[in-house]
Order: C-alpha cells, then sequence, then structure tokens
C-alpha cells in the first residue's frame, strides 16, 4: 500500500508547478487558473476529507441526510443553469436526480449491495449525484437545442395531425441517449481504455485488484441505473414545457 | 365533384396579442371572416400584417387571446387539436419532409395503416408514381412542396393553409403550384387560405382577398377588385407600395 501524508501531497503538488512552468513557457495564459486551480482543490479536498471523518465517526443519520440533499440542491442548480430554452429547470433537475439516485440507492440497500453506513451512502450518493447531474445536463441542453432548430419539423407534425409526444419523439429520444452517452462509453470502454478512478484508487490502497473489480462492476450498473432514471427523466419533463395542452409548440 | 360554396369556417372578431420587448403587440385584430368551401382565399398585405398569424389561429398552431374560429358552427377548442388538424391541414413556406422516402412522407399521418396508391396520389400533386420509392432529401424544392400537398391531401382535408407556399420556388415551379392549387379546389372542393406577398400571384389565383395591414382586416372582395380598386386608404397605400 502507498504511504500518503501531507509530505507525498506537496511532493505531488511540484507536478502541478511544473505544469504551470511549461504553459508559462510557452506564453498559453492558464497559469492563474493553474494556481487558483490547484490551491483550491487542496483546500476544498481537505475540507471535504475532514467534513467526512467527522460524518463517518458520528454515525448520525441527520448529518448523511444534510450531506446527500446539500449534493443533490448543488447538483440539480448546476444541471438547471443547462436549461437555456425552458423555464423550472432546477425543480426538474431536482426531481430527475432525486429519482435516479435515490432509487438507485434504495435498491442497493434492499439488495444488501451496501448497508446503511455513512462510509458507503456518502460517497456512493456522490457519485451517483454528479452522474446523474451531468446526464441531466446535457440532456436539458439537447433537447433544449434540438427543438428550438427543428421548430419546423415539430410543427409540421402537429399539422399533419400529430399529437406533441409523437410530433417531439425524436428529440426525446435523441435526448436521453445524448445523456447516457458518458456511461454508455465507459461500459464499452472500461479496463481497455482506461481503469476506473474507484477501482484504481482501491488497487493504490492496497486492496485486491479482483475485488477492486467486483466493486467497480456495482459501480458501473449502479450508474447505469441512476443515469437513465435521470436522463428518462429530465427529457421527459423537459419536452413537456415545450408544448401546452391544446398540443401548440410554445418553445 | 360539385361544389356550393356552403360556409364551413367564420372567424370572429379573432385576435392574437403577444408581449415583446415588454410590450404588448396585436398581432391579429379583431378580424372577422366567412370562408365557404371551394373557394380560394388570398390573405395579403404588407409585412408583418398578421397574415401567417391569422393563418395559425384557424388550425390552432397558436391560440387566439381574442373572438373565436367556428368550424362547422361548432368552435375550434370542440375539436380535438390532433382531430381539427387533420381537416384544417397548414402548410409552410419551406416544406418539411422527415427522413425517408417521398412514401414514408405520405403515410406519416398513419403508418402501418395506411395504403399508398402514387399512381393516384403522386398524380394528383403533378408527379410521377415512381417518386413514391426516392428519397425525400433528393427533391427539389418544388417537387418537395408538392409531396407536402399530397402528403397534407392524404388526410382528406377540408381546408388548406398555405403560408406563402412559392416564395422559394422559381417563377416556373411556382406557376405549377399556382395551377394545382387551383385545380385541388375546383376537383376537390377544398378550401384554400393562401398567404401571398406577390398580388400578380393573387390575381391569378382568382377568387377572394382578405387584406391585412396591422392585424387588422382593411379590405375584402374578388381578388380583382381588392388589387386593383381598393376603397381604402390603407389598401391604396399598400398597393401603391407594391406596384412600386
Amino acid at each position: 500500500m502507498i504511504e500518503t501524508g501531507y509530505l507525498q501531497v506537496l511532493a505531488a503538488a511540484a507536478l502541478a508547478l511544473l505544469a504551470l512552468i511549461l504553459t508559462k513557457i510557452k506564453a498559453v495564459p492558464v497559469e492563474k487558473e493553474i494556481a487558483f486551480g490547484s490551491v483550491r482543490a487542496f483546500v476544498q479536498l481537505v475540507a471535504v476529507g475532514y467534513a467526512l471523518e467527522f460524518i463517518f465517526d458520528s454515525e448520525s443519520f441527520w448529518l448523511v441526510l444534510l450531506s446527500v440533499t446539500v449534493m443533490l440542491v448543488v447538483g440539480a442548480y448546476t444541471a438547471g443553469q443547462r436549461a437555456e430554452h425552458f423555464k423550472s429547470g432546477f425543480t426538474i433537475a431536482l426531481i430527475a436526480m432525486g429519482v435516479g439516485s435515490l432509487a438507485t440507492l434504495a435498491m442497493m440497500l434492499a439488495l444488501k449491495i451496501i448497508t446503511v453506513e455513512a462510509r458507503y451512502i456518502i460517497p456512493l450518493a456522490g457519485m451517483l449525484i454528479s452522474n446523474s447531474m451531468n446526464a441531466t445536463a446535457i440532456s436539458f441542453n439537447r433537447i433544449g437545442s434540438d427543438l428550438k432548430n427543428n421548430r419546423l419539423a415539430v410543427e409540421t407534425a402537429l399539422s399533419l395531425g400529430k399529437t406533441w409526444k409523437q410530433a417531439s419523439r425524436q428529440y426525446y429520444r435523441d435526448s436521453v441517449r445524448a445523456g447516457m452517452i458518458s456511461i454508455l462509453n465507459f461500459l464499452k470502454t472500461v479496463g481497455l481504455v482506461a481503469l476506473p478512478g474507484a477501482m484504481t484508487g482501491m488497487i493504490l490502497a492496497g486492496a485486491s485488484p479482483l475485488d477492486a473489480v467486483l466493486i467497480q462492476l456495482v459501480v458501473g450498473y449502479m450508474l447505469l441505473m441512476a443515469v437513465s432514471i435521470s436522463a428518462l427523466i429530465s427529457a421527459e419533463m423537459a419536452v413537456r414545457k415545450f408544448f401546452n395542452a391544446a398540443e401548440q409548440f410554445i418553445g | 365533384m360539385s361544389c356550393n360554396e356552403t360556409l364551413i369556417l367564420r372567424s370572429r372578431e379573432l385576435s392574437r396579442e403577444i408581449s415583446k420587448n415588454g410590450s404588448k403587440i396585436k398581432t391579429v385584430d379583431a378580424v372577422t371572416f366567412d370562408f365557404n368551401k371551394g373557394v380560394v382565399y388570398n390573405i395579403v398585405g404588407p409585412s408583418g400584417a398578421g397574415k401567417s398569424s391569422f393563418l395559425r389561429l384557424l388550425n390552432r398552431l397558436d391560440e387566439a387571446t381574442g373572438g373565436e374560429v367556428l368550424y362547422y358552427d361548432k368552435k375550434l377548442q370542440d375539436y380535438p387539436p390532433t382531430e381539427l388538424r387533420r381537416k384544417i391541414s397548414m402548410l409552410f413556406q419551406t416544406p418539411y419532409l422527415f427522413p425517408g422516402t417521398v412514401r414514408d412522407n405520405l403515410q406519416f399521418c398513419c403508418p402501418g395503416k395506411s395504403v399508398i396508391d402514387p399512381d393516384f396520389h403522386l398524380k394528383r400533386v403533378g408527379l410521377s408514381a415512381d417518386y413514391a420509392d426516392r428519397d425525400a432529401a433528393d427533391l427539389s424544392v418544388g417537387e418537395k412542396q408538392r409531396v407536402a400537398i399530397a402528403r397534407s391531401l392524404f388526410l382528406e382535408p377540408d381546408v388548406l393553409l398555405l403560408d406563402e407556399p412559392t416564395s422559394a420556388l422559381d417563377p416556373t415551379s411556382s406557376r405549377k403550384i399556382e395551377e394545382l392549387i387551383l385545380s385541388l379546389a375546383d376537383e376537390l372542393c377544398l378550401t384554400v387560405l393562401i398567404v401571398t406577398h406577390n398580388p400578380g400571384q393573387a390575381l391569378r389565383l382568382g377568387g377572394r382577398a382578405l387584406l391585412l395591414v396591422k392585424g387588422r382586416l382593411i379590405e375584402t372582395g374578388e381578388t380583382s377588385e381588392v388589387l386593383t380598386n381598393p376603397t381604402s386608404e390603407l389598401g391604396r397605400k399598400y398597393l401603391s407600395r407594391e406596384l412600386e
């Protein structure tokens, strides 16, 4: 197992410094971002580390709930910003991500894959919520631009007596698919192109590769479910925002 | 088919108000008019007169904010929108054909349930039967517009709403579409409302004309009367501008 302390982190920070020097030599104007980003990552992660230590030690249900709620609200707010062409992006994102992540977490508890412990719930909820957030944001972006750019096609279909659902079906499907593309690519290439983060982390921490693989598979399937649900719900709810009860395109 | 010019569509004080840059604008302002079966109506007027906006209210692509439209004595709102739009079908300035063949487009309304007879459905819009299996993307704009008309006719509508259907076409193709419109109105007893910015086209189509200015119906009557001898000051202004 690798020995990791602040000294090792400081040594690794030299790599960030090297990146800064290289970009400075080549006059790529990113030095401020590298410097600020590196310090910010350090502060954020150390703070989260202490917070997690505290929560794990306290085993307080309320602290776990608060942590998950904060993650969900911040994630929904971020994804909601992608709803440029319709209203209620935050609410839709909150529902889509909430259902996707929490239903998956509940299933994992029900199937006894994990137990009700802060050290399982919080990291897994974080992974589920961040992946759901990306799926939701991408779905929002895709459905908004597709419907705006294909107004003529949508209104042609409506003019031929199609329902709003039929008129927008193709764009709904494309939006769900776009939201899922990252997890689908992950499933295709996992182990071939890159070793995923959770698995790499476990191996570096001294776990056997096979144990790490099994955990990674659990994580992969878990993410697939959460992302699918979030993409389906966000696209479905977002499409509805473009039509009214009279089958009129109001986007 | 005999066509006895019975009343089919009535617009009563029809209005639509929209918000633009914080202020309210009436795109259609209290338009009252009766449309009969089998007649071609030219909707004319300057840019921004509300011609297309008026058309969109007649099959509920947009919702009126005032007044009403009656289709066979029933309010448009009394019909399910999907059913209504099959009977009052709208075609746009740029014809949109869905990916696939011409046949796929013709049976777009009811895939799997409908049988296309290219000899009938395509020939009546002036296209040969072998167009049925051609890729829609390979057609010229004029051919696309014909297929779009054939696709609408497949629904057996009572009213065709055409929003500047020839604006993207060359003069020869435009004339062919005009001839097609006239023959369809006559043979199928179809009511055709056509938005045009071209007084010459309106005169060739004949029928009746509605002159809209700033959303208001300024003048109506036989197309030749409205466009050659307008009675209102606004009508005369519009015509003099167009003739310039």
